[in-house]
């Protein structure tokens, strides 16, 4: 049993302009005293074409976890605009917020995040070259998507097999657009609350 | 009869393996497979029970999901008094829930949004035993015990009232156990497992009551589970799977005699669960006629392999209603309301059956109090009856002195527990808040400018987070949520659900137009309109944002795997813009350890210098070529030469607490290679001078200067000692290769082996001894001397008595081996020489048997399994530090291989234990350690009473207690070590009355020390 639990992520200072830094209140909740420390992490997918181009925007290590509920703030600066590719810069990505504890990862939450000019003409005719500096970032902070990794949090010297949970939905979700994940479908009749706020 | 198929009970079409009803009837759980885990699910049972409910919106239908089970869960079962849940499930851990109160709904983060969940149930406790998948768990009437069984072949009861404590593990099956049943007296519990055997076992002392064999005989282990039950009035236990004349039957086994004569036929396959009405029912009086006296009788559903179910009367001959194609798969669970009229079905097939029965088809329930009269017709008193602050066991307590023993045990338990902490109540986490009255909402404003924020050594960013609720033993407190909630969830819906559900919850009648209605096909089809539906309107909503699905596509995969980068993060990290100071720190860290390092090999390099200088003074007689490190060595010794006397000089005069360098030194020189004859010791180098400190209390300081002063030809050494400020000082003829001293002796060895030995006020005690080679290593304790030569022999003089108690006693015995050599060697108070050989082991040599025996070795196997953990002593400190502690190691790594070896037969590690606790013993008594001694001993009786090995324990006791009366023939000794053995029983004692079990060999041992006390 996963003795961290991730209770809430709170996306702070959102929507902002592309240069801000990202800011994620992190809620979690400990079952017991974590001998060492957590390791989290922001990682911007520049491209998602490849993972080349994903960015490691920070890693924190947070600690000591007593058993009880934390929270604290991670924040990391903007991605380096040099690292993006000019085509990709606009438009829709992925922020994922990662946590591992003795190295393995047992919780990934990802986030779309949305590149557009705020200004309408710019958003009619793009320049070529990116200008950031008109960019708004927009992280669709209602709907996160949670995977959570089964990992070994004793540490023992036989590290479990890489018993690694590959969420099912992604078997699935090939022809789907990534909101109608079978899996994390709301019930009936909530389709308004899952949508995106980023239009 | 109604039955009614919720549809929206479900796991998402996963199986549902178990169902319970919970005993207030306002909500039942299930258990079962999740999406990636095992998921038990706690729902309304008002939608259930009613329409109206079912169709408003404002009525929750799941109160709580919990996937916190890694694998399939296998059963859940709420505790009698509805405060807990215990849950078993393949991955072989049983966990207990707890409600906690007074935190709103929530959502799991990241789960299917606002699918809230209404109640808020988490895990209080982890059981962790079995081996194997669980299968079956049961609480025992009262919620006193917790068993649990599994495919590992054992049983485990817990104490309830204690979780994690373990009472004991039932083992006798030879297949998985896959039910178990409580006794609804008491007195028993039944497994039934895949090995052809039902077995009840007794409450009293666990042990086995019977094995019933014979209607299993001809079964196969073609069932997930094999849930039996016991009759409410406890008369008749029921079997799942047996067979009679090759056809499945549900077996009845009496309670009297465990006679089987009877079954339940007619089920085509296997039977897989069977569950009794908790209601004993009598007759429906009909009005108008007279009230004939009628025979109580119990009902019982019976739930099998070929999807159907049976409910039966005891008073009938053939069953009330089978129900046919209820279900695609195996039918797997079955839950009474606590009513008696009501009763939830599930499947393998992932659907949960309800049934609805009336007073007319099931009869009159009988009244608790006439059941209870039932009980005690034919029980007598029973554990049914009496109060819940009953006994844990209904074992009767036997003597005045063991239920005073027993009350002073519960008042001291009660008084730890402490004030308002009774109980299971105190288990319970809790979380506190710790915001010293600010509110959740100022705290996050500033979170980022108040979190702690601090840089590691190797230059990270390390971030304490804010603690805003301790998790503690206790209850969660209100404090904290009713401020503000911290999920963004509309906390308002919360009151509005759960008020919902207290006035809704009460069970009534089943409404009518659900009347044997199985309405779960088009209700899916229904919905999967809806989704298909819905698809399309996310889709649209999506495409207007993005113009781009192909990379939305590709993105998604990230959501889920675990990324590559995590590995290569320091590059990532280098290659990001604003992260300076990360890539400038770790540089000076680095070259700091690097400059660490170096020290480090310069140091341990010198020391290498030093051993091969020693090694060269060992083996100075022999050719170079003879030692075994060949080039390399002599090289370093030619260097090393010249540096030995200016190594020497160095050592500075005043330096206490020092140890004779010499010692450490020949703990690293290993022994000569086994083809040489003559075994021979590495010697300690003449120094120039040298110091030590060879006692704390009184301070006593050694200080030595060889050839201080040339008298007439022949080079004199003084030896000066200072005591408590007080110096004296003598000379010695010859070189001082060593000394030692205790409080109080002091021993010199000279060059020319002849030991010195004197009073810590500098007399002369004993003429000088000449050695035969060359000491090796010298220790003086109390008033003991001991001298290891180099030529492997070994002695040890009693100063005050002027007598050897070892004589020239050779090692070859124990250095046989061919790379051993002598790593430690010490000389405790009592005078008994200990020496620890580099394979690990450690001997001393036992002037009474006048051999070497082993006390210790780190590589034994027995040291590495032994698992006595439950029994080390929690108030008193760690292991007293003696003889046997330092030989062992502090950190003694018993048991340490224990967890891992889980999968070790339980006999085989009680075994290996044992054997280990005795050697501890025997080990401890040779070395005459008499505070180890008693602290095994007392460990060794703590392990024989959870083990319940009564032979051994009586042997103990008899020996401790010796005999009664006075006679000259008795050999025995009342005293070892010094401790008086009776002392020692009266401490073993009341470890022993701690189980019940023994009460008898308790009060025997206990009247005998009175006795003898009174004497």
């Amino acid at each position: 049993m996963a003795k961290v639990q991730v209770l809430n992520v709170a996306v702070l200072d959102n929507p902002s302009p592309f240069g801000n830094p990202f800011q994620f209140e992190i809620t979690f909740e400990c079952m017991e005293d974590l001998p060492e420390d957590l390791e989290w992490k922001i990682i911007y997918v520049g491209s998602a074409e490849s993972e080349e181009y994903d960015q490691v925007l920070d890693s924190v290590l947070v600690g000591p976890v007593p058993a009880g509920r934390h929270m604290f703030v991670f924040q990391a600066d903007a991605p380096n605009t040099g690292l993006i590719p000019e085509s990709d810069a606009v438009g829709v990505t992925v922020v994922l917020i990662t946590c591992t504890y003795r190295g393995q990862e047992f919780i990934r939450i990802g986030y779309y995040v949305n590149n557009e000019y705020t200004d309408p003409e710019l958003r009619e005719n793009p320049p070529l070259k990116p200008d950031y500096t008109q960019l708004q970032r927009n992280i669709l902070a209602s709907n996160p998507r949670v995977t959570r990794f089964h990992i070994n949090w004793e540490g023992l010297a036989d590290k479990m097999e890489d018993s690694e949970n590959v969420d099912p939905s992604s078997n699935i979700s090939g022809m789907l657009p990534p909101s109608c994940i079978p899996e994390k479908m709301p019930p009936l009749g909530l389709i308004a609350d899952n949508s995106m706020d980023f239009m | 009869m109604k039955l009614l198929k919720p549809s929206w009970v479900s796991h998402n079409g996963k199986p549902i393996f178990s169902v319970d009803i919970h005993p207030d009837g306002t909500k039942f759980a299930t258990g079962g497979q999740g999406e990636d885990s095992g998921k038990v699910m706690i729902w309304n049972m008002a939608p259930v029970l009613r329409e109206e409910d079912e169709k408003n919106e404002n009525v929750p239908k799941m109160l709580c999901q919990m996937d916190n089970h890694l694998a399939c869960v296998n059963c859940v079962r709420w505790s009698n008094n509805g405060l807990y849940l215990a849950s078993g499930g393949d991955d072989k851990l049983v966990m207990v829930w707890k409600r906690a109160a007074f935190i709103g709904p929530s959502t799991v983060f990241g789960s299917s949004s606002k699918l809230a969940n209404v109640e808020q149930w988490r895990c209080v406790t982890i059981l962790r035993n079995h081996t194997g998948d669980v299968m079956d768990v049961a609480w025992s009437p009262h919620d006193v015990w917790l068993a649990s069984c599994s495919v590992d072949n054992t049983i485990v009861i817990w104490n309830a009232r204690k979780f994690p404590e373990m009472v004991t593990c039932l083992r006798g099956h030879t297949g998985l156990v896959k039910g178990l049943t409580w006794d609804p007296v008491g007195k028993y519990i039944a497994s039934q497992a895949d090995d052809h055997s039902l077995k009840v076992w007794r409450t009293v002392d666990w042990q086995m009551e019977a094995n019933i064999t014979k209607p299993f005989s001809e079964c196969g282990g073609t069932t997930h589970v094999l849930r039996l039950s016991w009759s409410p009035d406890g008369q008749y236990l029921v079997s799942a799977h047996a067979m009679n004349n090759s056809g499945p039957t549900a077996q009845i086994v009496e309670r009297d005699g465990w006679k089987t004569n009877m079954d339940f036929v007619g089920h085509r396959k296997a039977v897989t669960v069977v569950k009794f009405n908790p209601k004993i029912f009598k007759k429906k009086q009909k009005n108008g006629s007279s009230p004939k006296p009628s025979c109580p009788y119990c009902c019982c559903a019976v739930g099998s392999k070929d999807r159907s179910l049976s409910v039966w009367l005891t008073s009938l001959k053939r069953p009330l209603v089978v129900i046919h194609d209820l279900f695609d798969k195996s039918i797997m669970d079955i839950s009474w309301t606590l009513t008696g009229l009501g009763m939830l079905v599930c499947s393998m097939d992932g659907t949960v059956a309800y049934l609805d029965f009336s007073l007319d088809e099931l009869g009159d329930p009988l009244s608790e109090d006439e059941k209870n009269t039932i009980h005690q017709n034919i029980y007598g008193k029973s554990l049914a009856i009496t109060s819940t602050e009953a006994q844990l066991s209904t074992t009767i307590i036997e003597n005045p002195e063991m239920l005073k023993y027993q009350q002073e045990r519960q008042n001291s338990a009660q008084a730890n527990a402490g004030p308002g902490g009774a109980g299971p109540e105190s288990s319970a986490p809790k979380l506190n808040s710790v915001m010293n009255g600010e509110s959740l909402e100022d705290i996050r404003k500033n979170l980022l400018k108040k979190q702690v924020e601090t840089r590691t050594a190797d230059g990270r960013r390390r971030i304490t987070p804010l603690c805003i609720a301790q998790l503690d033993t206790g209850d969660f407190s209100p404090a904290l949520f009713n401020s503000v909630p911290i999920l963004p969830s509309g906390s308002s819906m919360s009151s509005q659900l759960t008020n919902q559900l207290s006035s809704d919850s009460s069970p009534g009648q089943l409404r009518p137009s659900h009347d044997a209605m199985l309405t779960s096909p088009p209700a899916n089809s229904a919905a999967k309109g809806l989704e298909d539906n819905n698809d399309g309107v996310k889709s649209s909503l999506l495409l207007t944002s993005a113009s781009k699905i192909e990379p939305m596509k590709a993105l998604d995969s990230r959501f889920t795997e675990r990324s590559k980068a995590t590995p290569g993060v320091t590059a990532a990290i280098s290659s990001t813009a604003g992260l300076t100071p990360l890539d400038s720190r770790p540089k000076d860290a680095l070259s700091a350890l690097k400059d660490a390092k170096t020290k480090e090999e310069t140091s341990s390099d010198s020391e290498d210098k030093m051993a091969a200088i020693n090694k060269n003074l060992a083996f100075g007689k022999r050719k170079p070529e003879l030692l075994l490190d060949g080039g390399e060595v002599v090289e370093k010794r030619k260097k090393g030469r010249p540096r030995k006397d200016k190594v020497a000089a160095s050592i500075p005069q005043p330096f206490p607490q020092v140890t004779p360098p010499a010692e450490r030194e020949a703990s690293r020189v290993s022994a000569p290679p086994a083809p040489i004859a003559v075994l021979k010791l590495p010697t300690p180098s003449t120094k120039k001078a040298f110091s030590l400190q060879v006692s704390m209390e009184p301070s006593v300081f050694l200080e030595v200067e060889n050839e201080v002063s040339v008298v007439a030809g022949s080079k004199l050494s003084q030896l000066r000692c200072s005591r408590d400020g007080r110096d004296w000082n003598t000379l010695l003829p010859s070189s001082v290769v060593t000394a030692a001293g205790s409080s109080d002796v002091l021993a010199v060895a000279c060059e020319d082996r002849m030991l010195s030995v004197f009073s810590s006020c500098g007399r002369r005690l004993l003429p000088s001894i000449q050695l035969s080679t060359p000491v090796s290593a010298l220790h003086c304790s109390a008033h003991f001397v001991m001298v290891l030569t180099a030529g492997a022999t070994l002695s040890v003089w009693d100063v005050h008595k002027q007598k050897a108690l070892v004589k020239n006693e050779s090692l070859l015995t124990i250095l046989s081996g061919a790379d051993t050599s002598v790593s430690q060697s010490l000389l405790t108070q009592q005078g008994v020489p200990v020496i620890g050989l580099s394979n690990g082991k450690s001997y001393c040599f036992s002037s009474s048997l006048e051999t070497w025996t082993l006390i210790a070795d780190k590589g034994d196997s027995l040291v590495q399994c032994a698992d006595f953990r439950s029994c080390l002593p929690t108030h008193d400190a760690p292991v007293s530090s003696g003889p046997l502690a330092v030989m062992q190691g502090r950190n003694l790594n018993a048991g340490r291989l224990a967890s891992r070896l889980s999968s070790t037969p339980h006999h085989l590690q009680q075994s290996m234990t044992l054997a280990f606790l005795e050697n501890q013993l025997a080990s401890a008594l040779t070395l005459q350690s008499a505070q180890e001694y008693r602290y095994w001993l007392l460990i060794y009786a703590r392990f024989l009473v959870n083990e319940g090995s009564e032979y051994r324990l009586r042997e103990l006791c008899k020996e401790l207690l010796g005999p009664v009366h006075k006679s000259a023939a008795t050999s025995w000794e009342p005293t070892t070590l010094g401790l008086r053995k009776r002392e020692l029983l009266r401490e073993v004692l009341p470890v022993i009355g701690e189980n019940l079990r023994f009460q008898r060999l308790f009060t025997e041992y206990q009247d005998q020390l009175e006795l003898l006390r009174n004497k």
